[in-house]
């Protein structure tokens, strides 16, 4: 009971923001950021997570969601939520048919794969100058239309959609992993022949997650890219692939929060300290080490420990 | 036509060669440690930046930087052994994932360190043309194909005659056997890293001159160096070379044909196809704990 009390009263905070927090259009932008970043990170934890399947070119697919949106809304004039919907369902067919390849392959031969396939999608994004412009980026992409009088141009607003979406992605996190199906995701984590010979299709799981990992990935990027209102390759690039496995690592592979704590610690806690982007980095890839050396379940891990000592 | 073949197979070569480095030295730290180390392509990179310090900082011999560059590393990938991998041992998962916060750290202390733009090694080797038929070439290109090939020559014959390469070869095939034999296995761990890192600088010391050196320098060999592995067999030393060359004539040939932005998608889909049909590449080893 405390942990939902506890979820009403952030969800409560989350939604009055705006209100405390009036004079600070900053904070507000970096809780947006926050939201951008932890999409993606949820559909990322349920691959790396929940099935331990570490793929090593996540954000493309977020980037191939971005990129159907902005060419549906600027070239075909699309409106954002059908274009929204294109690009989440865009990324999911890439991630089940991009996934239905990696997935012949195990442990680090599937990392290498989802790496190749990576770094060929964003080849596509940065060299397909007809369709996606190039490295120079894809400009003009529209905020959202507005939604029975609700307008997202304005920062507070635009904020209220991030958080809608990333809380549907959470929703979603959640009600896959207390299913039948997050179980048998579990399972095959924890020994796949086994659960293989307990009749599971381990293919079939397997490509349905990444194909739903890849999904939720899209909708972040589309939000991503109508909030920056630019796509440039280099938001979906390896690096901000392997940013997103930080994320997921640091917040906590596989609990339900690990996601939103990696997000705010990693685009919060620079904000906060005010340190160089460069150094910014190295205490993140210092961080990232140390938790993998001395606490591998992330903040959400130490939390949960933390935790179970106040309380015993 | 036939030239333009010529000038992309040498080009290829040349690149294969960079690739062929990085590739040894990880298929040498695979097979001992069944380390994956994402973070080798920086290392190289490192190694680099290292030559061009003493290059341009200390010495004025270009050989006596590479040697420099290349102790530098040894000494670094030992030290990372020690405090990142080993303690990871027999944990794929973390320590690719560590692996790849080494490659966050090592990119940006060395942004914070030189600043993000490429500096420039100017080496006589890149001004002087060699003839080859009607074409001409850097004679840097050729010293770093010459390079690579003595080094792989070296390192055959040191894994097959010397005891230590043989303590490796003992480790690579079963590390509890090799124990039982009284084989150091952890000394041969770090020696084995020492050594993968060296050749990455090697690697990064022969390429600065050429293509410059910048941050991201390294990402490009490493994904190759990692394509190259996989497409020779993971775990296999001659396989790591003949993949490596593969990759780099495949993506220099198809410039001919293709867009040559294309080039790198290129080497991913002969990597993709390839082990699509064989899965454990051209010269599959059946290593422990796969599959």
């Amino acid at each position: 009971m405390p942990a939902r009390i506890a979820l009403a009263l952030l969800l409560a905070a989350l939604f009055l923001f705006p209100f405390i927090a009036e004079k600070q259009p900053y904070l507000l932008h970096v809780l947006i950021l926050c939201c951008l970043y932890a999409i993606p990170a949820v559909g990322l934890n349920l691959m790396l997570g929940y099935t331990g399947l570490v793929s090593l070119g996540h954000m493309a697919f977020a980037g191939v969601g971005a990129y159907t949106a902005a060419v549906l809304m600027v070239d075909a004039r699309l409106g954002f939520w059908l274009a929204l919907l294109a690009g989440v369902l865009a990324a999911g067919a890439a991630g089940a048919a991009i996934g239905a390849i990696c997935l012949r392959f195990r442990t680090h031969f599937f990392m290498i794969v989802t790496l190749a396939f990576g770094l060929m999608l964003y080849s596509v994004m940065n060299n397909w100058d007809e369709v996606t412009r190039g490295a120079a980026g894809f400009p003009g992409i529209p905020r959202p239309a507005p939604l029975g009088g609700f307008t997202f141009g304005p920062l507070p607003n635009f904020y209220y959609l991030a958080l809608a979406a990333a809380a549907t992605a959470f929703a979603v996190q959640w009600l896959v992993v207390r299913s039948e199906f997050g179980r048998v995701l579990v399972a095959l984590r924890q020994d796949e022949r086994l659960a293989q010979a307990k009749g599971v299709n381990a293919m079939l799981y397997k490509t349905a997650i990444f194909a739903l990992g890849s999904a939720i990935a899209g909708l972040g990027g589309v939000l991503h890219v109508s909030f920056l209102r630019v796509a440039a390759p280099a938001t979906f690039s390896l690096a901000e692939s392997i940013n997103a496995v930080l994320i997921v690592i640091v917040g906590g592979a596989g609990s339900l929060a690990g996601p939103a704590l990696g997000a705010l610690v990693f685009v919060g806690l620079p904000e906060y300290l005010r340190v160089a982007a460069e150094w910014r980095l190295v205490v993140f890839g210092i961080l990232l080490v140390l938790i993998m050396l001395f606490a591998p379940r992330g903040l959400a891990g130490l939390a949960a420990h933390a935790w179970a000592r106040v309380r015993a | 036509m036939l030239s333009a073949v010529l000038e992309q197979t040498v080009n290829g070569l040349m690149a294969g060669s960079v690739y062929v480095l990085v590739a040894l030295g990880m298929v040498l730290i695979y097979g001992v440690m069944h380390v994956l180390n994402f973070a080798h392509g920086v290392l190289l990179m490192v190694g680099a930046y290292v030559c061009h310090f003493f290059f341009t900082r200390v010495t004025e011999s270009y050989v006596l930087a590479i040697l420099l560059s290349v102790i530098v590393l040894a000494i670094l990938g030992i030290a990372l052994e020690r405090a990142v991998f080993r303690p990871l041992h027999g944990n794929l998962r973390n320590q690719v994932i560590a692996s790849l916060g080494l490659i966050l750290v090592f990119e940006h202390l060395v942004i914070a360190v030189w600043g993000p733009n490429a500096l420039q090694m100017k080496v006589p080797a890149t001004a002087a043309l060699v003839p080859i038929g009607e074409l001409r070439f850097p004679l840097q290109h050729l010293l770093v194909i010459g390079v690579t090939l003595a080094v792989v020559l070296a390192l055959f014959f040191f894994l097959k005659v010397s005891k230590f390469g043989t303590a490796i070869r003992a480790t690579s095939q079963d590390r509890m056997a090799a124990m039982v034999v009284g084989i150091p296995v952890e000394r041969i761990d770090w020696m084995t890293f020492g050594l993968g890192t060296a050749l990455a600088a090697l690697g990064g010391a022969l390429i600065g001159p050429l293509f410059l050196v910048f941050p991201q320098m390294g990402d490009a060999p490493m994904v190759k160096g990692l394509a190259g592995i996989l497409l020779g067999g993971m775990g296999s030393v001659p396989g790591a070379v003949i993949g490596g060359f593969i990759i780099g004539i495949a993506e220099s040939v198809s410039t001919l044909f293709l867009p040559t932005d294309y080039r790198d998608s290129v080497a991913f889909t002969v990597m993709i196809l390839i082990l699509l049909a064989w899965p454990r590449g051209l010269f599959g080893v059946r290593v422990r704990g796969e599959d």
